[in-house]
């Protein structure tokens, strides 16, 4: 049986031994887990994007002085609606800071409202394609309305190209995630070439395999836990660039894939991947006949 | 202690390292083993630690066949055996104290009781002071004595050097060979590899003398019986 205090003490000194090799190894490992990260991140907010409530047919955008009351009742008559939904200034707003926090708080300093009311319009599955257009047109002519406009189409493709980034995204993420950790298992072998004659003396000296390996799989998935820490560092901060870098230069598209960060799940998420590969990359590279 | 019953080795079909070996050695016995360069000597000494399994023929040590060990139980095996190579094999990144103390260390012998077994055998080799120094702040000689002390340790009933002496000046040698000597004459059987004849004539120990992996009748014999019962034999060290 070998001692913990053991396996401890001679990890430690394998990663000291080698302390430019380590930090070469946490280095790769950091930027092997950073590249997928980087792509979680974009394809997290694409989906929150369409994962949102369903889009409206057609939005009415109101005169603030309007009767939203009124107009909102004469959409409702028509047989083909579903719902209709009155937003308000400061609803519109709320709903930004929620959609994104980030960029929500570079709204606070505005003295007006930035979003004008607005009522959105939901209609029947059972709807004729093209109602959303006819309900907007007719809008159009109504007292009070400003912007008549139908989301119909525009929700439609949205979704569906949402839907095919997202499946690419999975699949491309896939493939990088599993590069990572081929990247985490060579940079573990690297290490272990250093250590080859020794884990020959061990050997000859009679210490177990498990004494031989132990503290190489700890030390290596101590690489990949300091690794896979480095690189959720580094997207932070790459995230936190990025919003500051949009709270300057606000950008129609990009703002809406630089929303938010991962959550504390996909965060921790990231230095456990990295221990794995560590682990998983030591224990291809530490055979029996290494 | 050990025999060898018709033993042979081979790497690949045509390769024949040891060939058909067969030989005593006693409990207690110091014998040489010579011959000239790829005779043998060290596929000898690697059958013996079961660093290789012989290709065929058997292997007793203390009446174990250790060609048949499970590799599982080849590690316990080797804590029983010492070894000391030519190229010493010591782990850089540790010191004396922790590479004598590596195998106490992995069975989680207490800090204090690694360093007084260390301790020990480092005053034997006359290294007590060299504890906490690294291998590469020594000289050949000290790491020599390093080696072995770090194979004494576990007091060890066989002792197996390969060339132990070959990297070193003949006044080291012969200071390597006292502790050899020493160890033999506790009573630990010590089976050296070596092809310095002249060493071989000093100590007047029992030869075994392989010849292109043969064991052959050995020229430079004198005793026949185990030497860990006789008085130890002439040695020039001064």
């Amino acid at each position: 049986m070998v001692k913990p205090r053991y396996i401890f003490g001679e990890a430690w000194s394998i990663a000291r031994s080698g302390a430019r090799q380590t930090l070469l190894a946490v280095g790769l490992i950091a930027l092997s887990l950073y590249v997928p990260a980087l792509f979680a991140l974009l394809s997290r907010n694409l989906g929150r994007l369409s994962s949102d409530a369903e889009a409206p047919a057609a939005v009415i955008t109101l005169d603030p002085a309007a009767d939203r009351r009124e107009i909102a009742r004469k959409v409702a008559e028509d047989p083909r609606v579903r719902e209709v939904r009155i937003v308000s200034s400061d609803a519109a707003l709320a709903r930004f800071r929620r959609a994104y926090p980030e960029l929500g708080a570079a709204l606070g300093d505005l003295k007006e409202a930035p979003f004008p009311p607005t009522i959105e319009v939901r209609v029947r599955p059972a709807a004729a394609r093209g109602a959303g257009t006819a309900i907007a047109a007719a809008a159009r002519a109504w007292p009070g309305v400003e912007v008549a406009e139908s989301e119909e189409e525009i929700g439609r493709r949205f979704a569906d190209g949402v839907r095919i980034v997202r499946a690419a995204g999975l699949a491309l993420g896939g493939v990088l995630v599993l590069a990572a950790i081929l990247s985490v298992a060579s940079a573990i072998r690297l290490a272990l070439d250093l250590h080859r004659d020794e884990i020959e003396i061990m050997r000859l000296m009679g210490a177990t395999e498990t004494a031989v390996r132990a503290p190489f799989w700890l030390h290596a998935t101590g690489e990949g836990l300091a690794g896979g820490t480095l690189a959720l560092l580094l997207l932070y901060a790459t995230f936190r660039l990025g919003v500051s870098y949009l709270a300057r230069t606000p950008h129609p598209v990009l703002s809406m894939f630089w929303g938010s960060f991962l959550d504390w799940r996909g965060a921790a998420l990231m230095p456990l991947i990295g221990a794995a590969a560590g682990l998983f990359g030591s224990m291809i590279s530490l055979t029996r006949r290494t | 202690m050990i025999q060898l019953f018709r033993v042979s080795k081979e790497y690949g079909r045509f390769r024949h390292a040891l060939a058909d070996v067969t030989c005593t050695i006693e409990r207690g016995e110091f014998v040489f083993l010579t011959g000239p360069s790829g005779a043998g000597k060290s596929t000898f000494l690697k059958l013996l630690f079961r660093d290789e399994p012989p290709t065929s023929g058997q292997i007793l040590v203390n009446g174990r066949n250790i060609g048949v060990l499970p590799a599982s139980q080849i590690p316990y095996f080797r804590r029983s055996v010492g070894v000391v190579f030519q190229d010493f094999k010591l782990i850089r990144r540790k010191s004396v104290f922790e590479n004598i103390a590596f195998v106490q260390n992995v069975l989680g012998l207490s800090r204090a009781e690694q360093k007084r077994r260390a301790y020990q055998v480092l005053k034997r080799v006359g290294l007590h002071h060299q504890m906490n120094a690294f291998p590469d702040e020594l000289s050949g000689g000290e790491q020599q004595r390093v080696a072995i002390a770090r194979a004494i340790v576990n007091e060890p009933t066989l002792l197996l050097a390969d060339e132990p002496t070959g990297n070193l000046d003949p006044v080291l040698s012969e200071e390597i060979m006292r502790l050899f000597l020493e160890i033999n004459i506790r009573g630990t059987t010590v089976l050296v590899a070596t092809h310095d004849f002249d060493l071989i004539r000093r100590m007047g120990k029992r030869v075994l003398s392989l010849d292109r992996g043969r064991l052959r009748d050995a020229p430079l014999r004198r005793e026949s019986a185990p030497s860990a019962v006789r008085e130890a034999p002439f040695l020039p060290l001064g």
